[in-house]
C-alpha cells in the first residue's frame, strides 16, 4: 500500500476531488453534499500534508514524477511532479478549499450541490496545474479553473455578479488565447515537445523567445494581475460569493506567478534578463498603485481586492529581481498572500453575512459585541500590511533584499508601498473595529465555533510562518537555487 | 542555551497564556504577568552582575531563516548596553504590572491589557538584546503594534482609535527609514549580524553608493536611516506628533511606552551602532540637529501645555531629543545616563500623576483641585521631583556637551540650546507640579483616594531619588562600564569627572525654578507676560506649532486626495474605459463586419451558390434522373420480378411450407412452458442484454488474447 500511495501520491490527490464530485452528485441532500465536500478536502490537505512531509528539499530536480502518454502523436502525455513551489502551492491550495466549504456552509442555501462540486473542481484542476510537467496539461487544467469560478460569480454572487462574471470571463478568455499563442510558439521552437524539463534544456533563438515570452507575459499578467491588466479583479473579487473570494484571492492569482516562474524562467531565461527591468518597474508601479487605489476604497471587499494587486506586485518584483531571495521571497509572498488575503475575505464574508452591508462607513465600534470577530480581522489586517513576526513579513523582507540587487529606489518605492499598506488597514480597522457601539450593530452574534474553526488555522500559519520560517524557506531554498542556477547559465551562457 | 533567554521568553511566554487563556482567567491576569516580568527583572539583575564580571554574553537562539547569502540567526547579546538597559526595562514593567493590577481593576479588557503589557515587555528586552539587525526591526515594529492596541484599550473613543492609528501610521512612515536601512546594512555588509557589522564598519567607510542619482557614503546613509526609525519611535520634531496624542492610552500604558519601552529606542539604537555613528559625521551633525531642535521645541511646548500629561509628554519628547543630541555630539555614555535616570523618573511621574488624577477625578490642572491636606505630602514629593531631574540629568554626565565643541559655531549653538532647555524644563516642571499639587484648593471635588496611599507615593518617590543619588555616584563607574560596548569620540578619561562649568547648568535650572515659583506666586509679575509677542508665541506653542494641522495639509489628505484621484479618474475611468471600449469598439466592428461582409457579400454569394446549385441540380435531374437513372431502375426492377418468379416455379414451395408449419406447431407448444422464466420487465431484458454485451466482449477479448 505505502509505495502504492508514494508512486501515485500526486495523482491521488488531483483523484480526491473529482472523486468528491461524484460522490456528490450521486447522493441526495444537501447536508450530504456539504459532508462529502468537507471530506473530499480534508482528504486532500491530508495527501497534500503527506506530500510536504515526504517531499525531500535537499533532493534535485523534480519528484514524485508520474508520467504516462497522452496523444503521442503530439507528444503530449500526461506527466506531473513536484519541486518545493509546487508543494507550497499545493498545500496552500488544499489549506484553503476546507476552509472555503466551512465557510460556504450556511452561506450557501441555493443549488449547494452544484457549488460544492464546482468548489472542487477548481481545487483539482488547480492542483494539475501546480503540478503539471506537460505544458498542454497545464494549459487545458488552466482553462478548467475558469469556468467553475465563472459560475460561482455568477449564479451566488452580488448584486452586480452578471458583469463582473462577464469581465471576468473575457479577460480570462483574452489571457488564454495570448497563452495559448505562446504555449504553441513553444512547442514549434523547443523541438515540438510540450515537456517543460524538456523545454528547459533547449535553446530557442532570442528573437522567438522574445515573441513568446510578450504573448505568455500577458496571458500571466491578466491572471496575476499586473496594473494595467487589473480591472477585472475588483469587481470579479467583490462580487463573488466568500469562498469564490477566497479561491480567487487566494490561489488563482497565483497562476500567474506561477506561469512565469514555471514557464518564463527557466524556458525563455534570456527574453526574462531582457524584460526584467521593465517588469520591475510595473511591479514597483503597481504595488504603489494598487495601495492608493485601496486607501481610496469605501467598500470593504474592495478594499482587500485592491490591496491583492498591492501585494501581488511584490511577486512579480521578487521573481524578476533574479536571484535567491527575491524569488524565494516571491513564492512565500504567493503563499502568505494566500493566507492572508483568503482569511481576509472569509472575515469580510463572515461580516457580510451578518449585516448585508459592504460600505466601511456603515460599522464602527465592532469591538463590542463580536471581540472574537475582531481579533481575527486585526491579526490578518496586520499580517496583510507585513507587520514583523507575520509570515507576510519574512515574503516582502526576502523580495527587498533581493531587490537590492537589482535598485535601491526601487526598495524605497516598495517600501513605500508597505506604509500605504499599513495606512489603509489600520484605518479601516479604525472605522470597522473601534470607535463608538451604534444600536444598529449592538447585537450582532460573535463567532461561532464553526466560524472560529475556519479562521483560527490561518492565525496559526500567519504567526507561525513569521515566527519560524525557516521550513518553509529550507523547503524552496534548493528548488529556486536551481531555477535560478540554471536560468543565469542559460541567460549568460547562451 | 543559557537562562538569561528567559528574559524576554517570560513575558512572551505570559503574553501567550494571557492571549489564549480564554475568559476564565480575566480577573486573574495580573497573577500571569506580574510573576513573570518580577522573574524577567531578577534574571536581569544576575545578568547585570554576571556581564559586570565577565563582559559580554552571546546566547544564540535559532535560525530564523537563510535564503541565498542571507542568513539570519536569531541570538541575544548582553553586552554592558544591554544590561545596563534591562534592569531599566523589566523593572519599571514590573512596577507598571503591579500598579496596574490595582488601577485596570473593572475593566472589561483586563486579560488584553496585561497581555500586551507582556508582550511589549518582551519586545523591549529583545530589542535591547537582540544580535541582528533584522531582529532589532522586528522587534522595533511590535513595539509598535503594541503602543497601537494599548492606546486603543479604551477603543469606545473616537479618540483613542484616531490617536492609535496616528501613532502608528507616524511610525510606520519614520520606519521605512530603518527597514530600508536594515537592507543598506546588508547590501553593504552583507550580514545582518549587528556585532559583524560593526567589526566591518571601518573598512567600509567611504565607499558610496548610488541613490536616485545622488552618491552617498554608504554609512552616511546608514546612520540617516537609522535615526529616521529613532525619530518616529523617540518621538522627534517632525515626527513627534504621535506621542501627545499615545495619552489616550490608560497612565500605566504611558509610564511604560515614556519610561521603559517605545521612546528609548531610538537613543538606544543609535548607541548600539554607536561605532559605525561614529564613521559618519555629516550624518552626526544632523542627528545633533534633530535632538537640538526637539529638545527645544519639546520645552516650550511643555510651558504652555495645561494638560498635565500632555505636559508629561512634551517633556518626554525634549528629554528624548536631549539624548539623541547627546548622541549627535559623540556622548555616547552620557545618553545611556540619561536614558536610566529619566526612564526610572519618568515613570515615577506618570503613576503618580495617573494615582493624582484618579483621586482628582479629572485630567488637567488648574481648575480643579485636590484639598490641601491630602496632598501637602504629594506635593514634597513632587517639588523633590522637580528639582531631583534637573540636578540628576544636567549636571552629571552633561558637562561632556558643554566641552564637546570640535566645531566652535556648532558648540555655542549647542550651548544656548542645552542651557535654554535645561531653563525651560526647569521652568515647566515646576509650574506644572505645583499648580497639580499646589494649595489652591478646589471647591466641591470629592476625594478618591483608593489606588496609591500618600506613604506609598512618598516610598516611591524616595526610592526614585534613591535611585537618581545612585546613578549619580555610579556616573564615573558608568562611563567605564560602558566604554567597551559603546564607541566614543570623546576621550574616555574625561569620564566620570565634572567639569566646573556643570555649574552653569544648575545655574539655569535654578533661574529656571525661580521664574516659575514667581509666576506661581504673582501671575501678573511674570517678566514678558503682556507683550503682545509673548502672547502671540504663547498661542502658537500651546497648538505644538500646528504640527498635527501641517502633517493633516501635507501628508494625510494629499494622499487621500491623490489616491481618490488614481481611483475614480485613472482606474475606473481610463483603465476600465478602455476594457469597456475595446469591448464596444470591437463589438461595432463585429457589427459592421456583418452588416457590409455577411449581409452584401457571404449572403449574396451563398445565395447566388444556392441559386447556381438549385439551377444546376435541376438540370442534373432533368437530364441524369428521368434520362439516365430512372430508366436503368426500371429495367433493373422488370429482371428482378422476372428472376424471382422464375425461382418460384423452380424450387418446390410446398415442401418447405410444411417444414415451416411443423416448426410452428412445436413454438406454440414450447411457448407457455416458457413463459414461466421469461423476463417481464425492461429493466430485465436491458440486463440480459448487457450480460450478453458483457459476456461477449469477454469472449472476444479471450479469444483476441489467444
Amino acid at each position: 500500500m505505502m509505495p502504492l500511495l508514494n508512486d501515485h501520491l500526486i495523482s491521488l490527490l488531483i483523484a480526491v476531488p473529482f472523486l468528491g464530485i461524484a460522490a456528490i452528485l450521486l447522493v441526495r441532500g444537501d447536508e450530504w453534499a456539504r459532508r462529502i465536500a468537507l471530506l473530499s478536502s480534508l482528504a486532500g490537505l491530508g495527501l497534500s500534508v503527506t506530500l510536504w512531509r515526504a517531499f525531500d528539499p535537499a533532493l534535485p530536480g523534480m519528484q514524485f514524477v508520474e508520467r504516462a502518454d497522452w496523444m503521442p502523436t503530439f507528444n503530449i502525455a500526461y506527466a506531473v511532479g513536484v519541486d518545493g513551489i509546487s508543494v507550497l502551492l499545493v498545500l496552500l491550495t488544499t489549506l484553503l478549499t476546507p476552509l472555503c466549504v466551512l465557510a460556504s456552509w450556511q452561506a450557501i442555501t441555493t443549488k449547494v450541490k452544484a457549488f460544492m462540486s464546482l468548489l472542487l473542481l477548481v481545487e483539482g484542476a488547480m492542483i494539475v496545474v501546480f503540478t503539471a510537467l506537460d505544458l498542454f496539461l497545464f494549459f487545458m487544467l488552466w482553462e478548467v479553473t475558469m469556468i467553475p469560478m465563472y459560475f460561482m460569480i455568477v449564479l451566488w454572487g452580488g448584486p452586480n455578479r452578471i458583469v463582473a462574471g462577464l469581465k471576468f470571463v473575457l479577460y480570462s478568455l483574452a489571457g488564454s488565447l495570448l497563452l495559448l499563442a505562446g504555449i504553441l510558439g513553444l512547442y514549434l521552437n523547443a523541438g515540438q515537445t510540450f515537456d517543460l524539463q524538456a523545454m528547459a534544456g533547449s535553446q530557442i533563438a532570442l528573437e522567438a523567445q522574445q515573441w513568446i515570452f510578450a504573448a505568455l507575459v500577458l496571458g500571466f499578467a491578466i491572471k496575476l494581475p499586473m496594473v494595467p491588466f487589473h480591472s477585472w479583479l475588483p469587481d470579479a473579487h467583490s462580487e463573488a460569493p466568500t469562498a469564490g473570494s477566497v479561491i480567487l484571492a487566494g490561489v488563482l492569482l497565483k497562476m500567474g506567478g506561477y506561469g512565469f516562474l514555471r514557464i518564463c524562467v527557466p524556458v525563455l531565461p534570456e527574453a526574462s534578463v531582457e524584460f526584467s527591468p521593465y517588469i520591475l518597474w510595473m511591479s514597483v508601479a503597481a504595488i504603489l498603485y494598487g495601495g492608493c487605489l485601496a486607501l481610496a476604497q469605501s467598500d470593504l471587499k474592495k478594499l482587500v481586492a485592491y490591496s491583492s494587486i498591492s501585494h501581488m506586485g511584490f511577486v512579480t518584483l521578487g521573481i524578476f529581481a533574479f536571484n535567491q531571495e527575491g524569488v524565494q521571497g516571491a513564492v512565500l509572498q504567493m503563499f502568505n498572500h494566500g493566507i492572508t488575503t483568503g482569511a481576509l475575505f472569509l472575515a469580510v464574508g463572515l461580516l457580510y453575512d451578518r449585516t448585508h452591508c459592504r460600505m466601511i462607513s456603515d460599522y464602527g465600534g465592532l469591538h463590542k459585541p463580536m471581540p472574537r470577530f475582531v481579533v481575527f480581522l486585526a491579526i490578518f489586517s496586520i499580517a496583510s500590511f507585513g507587520l514583523p513576526g507575520t509570515a507576510n513579513f519574512v515574503g516582502e523582507f526576502l523580495v527587498l533584499v533581493g531587490t537590492s540587487y537589482a535598485s535601491m529606489a526601487m526598495v524605497l518605492l516598495a517600501m513605500g508601498g508597505i506604509v500605504l499598506a499599513a495606512a489603509y488597514m489600520l484605518w479601516m480597522l479604525q472605522r470597522v473595529m473601534l470607535g463608538p457601539t451604534s444600536d444598529r450593530w449592538a447585537l450582532l452574534r460573535d463567532l461561532t465555533t464553526r466560524e472560529i474553526l475556519t479562521l483560527a488555522p490561518l492565525a496559526i500559519i500567519v504567526f507561525a510562518a513569521g515566527v519560524y520560517p525557516a521550513p518553509l524557506v529550507e523547503l524552496l531554498a534548493n528548488s529556486v537555487g536551481e531555477l535560478i542556477a540554471s536560468a543565469t547559465a542559460l541567460a549568460t551562457g547562451g | 542555551m543559557s537562562i538569561y533567554a528567559l528574559i524576554p521568553a517570560l513575558p512572551l511566554a505570559a503574553f501567550v497564556i494571557l492571549a489564549l487563556g480564554g475568559r476564565r482567567i480575566n480577573g486573574a491576569s495580573h497573577r500571569v504577568g506580574v510573576p513573570a516580568v518580577a522573574v524577567s527583572f531578577g534574571l536581569s539583575i544576575a545578568a547585570l552582575a554576571e556581564v559586570a564580571r565577565n563582559g559580554a554574553i552571546a546566547v544564540p537562539l535559532y535560525r530564523f531563516a537563510a535564503a541565498g547569502d542571507l542568513v539570519i540567526d536569531v541570538g541575544m547579546y548582553i553586552d554592558q548596553l544591554a544590561t545596563l538597559l534591562l534592569p531599566l526595562v523589566t523593572g519599571v514593567s514590573f512596577v507598571v504590572h503591579v500598579y496596574s493590577s490595582r488601577y485596570m481593576i473593572g475593566d472589561p479588557r483586563y486579560r488584553r491589557f496585561f497581555a500586551v503589557m507582556a508582550l511589549f515587555t518582551f519586545a523591549m528586552t529583545l530589542l535591547v538584546t537582540s544580535d541582528n539587525l533584522l531582529v532589532t526591526y522586528m522587534c522595533w515594529e511590535l513595539m509598535g503594534i503594541c503602543s497601537y492596541l494599548l492606546i486603543s484599550h479604551w477603543a469606545g473613543r473616537p479618540s483613542a482609535g484616531k490617536a492609535a492609528t496616528k501613532a502608528f501610521l507616524v511610525n510606520a512612515v519614520a520606519d521605512v527609514g530603518l527597514g530600508f536601512g536594515v537592507i543598506l546594512t546588508f547590501a553593504t555588509y552583507g550580514t545582518l549580524n549587528i556585532q559583524e557589522i560593526l567589526a566591518q564598519a571601518a573598512a567600509v567607510s567611504g565607499q558610496s553608493i548610488e541613490l536616485l542619482g545622488f552618491a552617498v557614503e554608504r554609512n552616511t546613509l546608514i546612520t540617516l536611516c537609522l535615526l529616521s526609525g529613532a525619530m518616529g519611535k523617540s518621538a522627534q520634531v517632525p515626527m513627534h506628533v504621535w506621542l501627545p496624542f499615545a495619552m489616550e492610552a490608560p497612565t500605566p500604558v504611558s509610564a511604560l511606552i515614556h519610561a521603559a519601552t517605545m521612546v528609548n529606542a531610538g537613543p538606544f539604537l543609535l548607541v548600539r551602532m554607536s561605532p559605525l555613528v561614529l564613521l559618519a559625521p555629516p550624518a552626526m551633525v544632523v542627528i545633533a540637529i534633530v535632538g537640538a531642535i526637539t529638545a527645544l521645541f519639546g520645552a516650550l511646548v511643555a510651558l504652555t501645555q495645561s494638560d498635565i500629561k500632555k505636559l508629561l509628554a512634551f517633556s518626554t519628547i525634549s528629554q528624548i531629543g536631549f539624548m539623541i543630541f547627546a548622541c549627535g555630539v559623540g556622548a555616547f555614555s552620557a545618553a545611556v545616563f540619561h536614558l536610566l535616570a529619566h526612564g526610572f523618573l519618568k515613570g515615577f511621574l506618570f503613576l503618580s500623576t495617573g494615582s493624582a488624577l484618579e483621586t482628582a477625578g479629572a485630567h488637567g490642572h488648574g481648575g480643579e483641585s485636590i484639598p490641601a491636606s491630602r496632598t501637602r505630602p504629594l506635593a514634597l514629593g513632587a517639588l523633590l521631583l522637580t528639582s531631583v531631574p534637573i540636578v540628576v540629568l544636567f549636571c552629571g554626565p552633561y558637562e561632556r556637551l558643554w566641552t564637546a565643541q570640535q566645531v566652535p559655531a556648532a558648540g555655542v549653538a549647542f550651548w544656548t540650546v542645552a542651557v535654554a532647555t535645561v531653563f525651560l524644563t526647569a521652568f515647566y516642571a515646576f509650574r506644572g507640579v505645583v499648580s497639580l499639587f499646589g494649595a489652591n484648593v478646589g471647591t466641591s471635588v470629592t476625594a478618591r483616594p483608593r489606588l496609591l496611599s500618600r506613604d506609598h507615593v512618598a516610598a516611591i518617590a524616595v526610592a526614585c531619588v534613591a535611585v537618581g543619588t545612585l546613578l549619580l555616584g555610579a556616573w564615573s563607574w558608568l562611563g567605564t562600564f560602558l566604554a567597551p560596548a559603546v564607541g566614543g569620540r570623546l576621550g574616555e578619561a574625561e569620564a566620570g569627572t565634572f567639569s566646573p562649568l556643570a555649574a552653569v547648568a544648575v545655574a539655569a535650572a535654578v533661574a529656571g525654578w525661580s521664574v516659575a515659583y514667581a509666576g506661581h506666586l504673582r501671575p501678573s509679575a511674570v517678566p514678558l507676560g503682556q507683550r503682545e509677542w509673548v502672547k502671540r508665541a504663547y498661542v502658537h506653542f500651546l497648538n505644538r506649532l500646528y504640527f498635527d494641522e501641517l502633517h493633516d495639509l501635507c501628508a494625510v489628505r494629499p494622499s487621500l486626495r491623490i489616491s481618490r484621484w488614481l481611483w475614480r479618474d485613472l482606474d475606473v475611468r481610463w483603465i476600465d474605459r478602455a476594457v469597456a471600449g475595446t469591448a464596444r469598439v470591437s463589438r461595432l466592428g463585429a457589427e459592421s463586419l456583418h452588416r457590409l461582409l455577411e449581409r452584401s457579400v457571404i449572403d449574396r454569394a451563398v445565395a447566388g451558390t444556392a441559386g447556381v446549385s438549385r439551377l444546376g441540380a435541376e438540370s442534373l435531374h432533368r437530364l441524369l434522373e428521368r434520362s439516365v437513372i430512372d430508366r436503368t431502375v426500371h429495367a433493373a426492377a422488370a429482371t428482378t420480378v422476372g428472376l424471382s418468379r422464375w425461382l418460384w416455379a423452380a424450387v418446390d414451395m410446398r415442401k418447405i411450407d410444411a417444414a415451416v408449419q411443423r416448426l410452428g406447431r412445436l413454438a406454440a407448444a414450447v411457448g407457455p412452458a416458457l413463459r414461466g422464466i421469461e423476463p417481464r420487465t425492461l429493466r430485465q431484458h436491458l440486463l440480459i442484454v448487457v450480460y450478453w454485451l458483457v459476456a461477449a466482449i469477454g469472449l472476444s477479448y479471450l479469444f483476441t488474447l489467444q
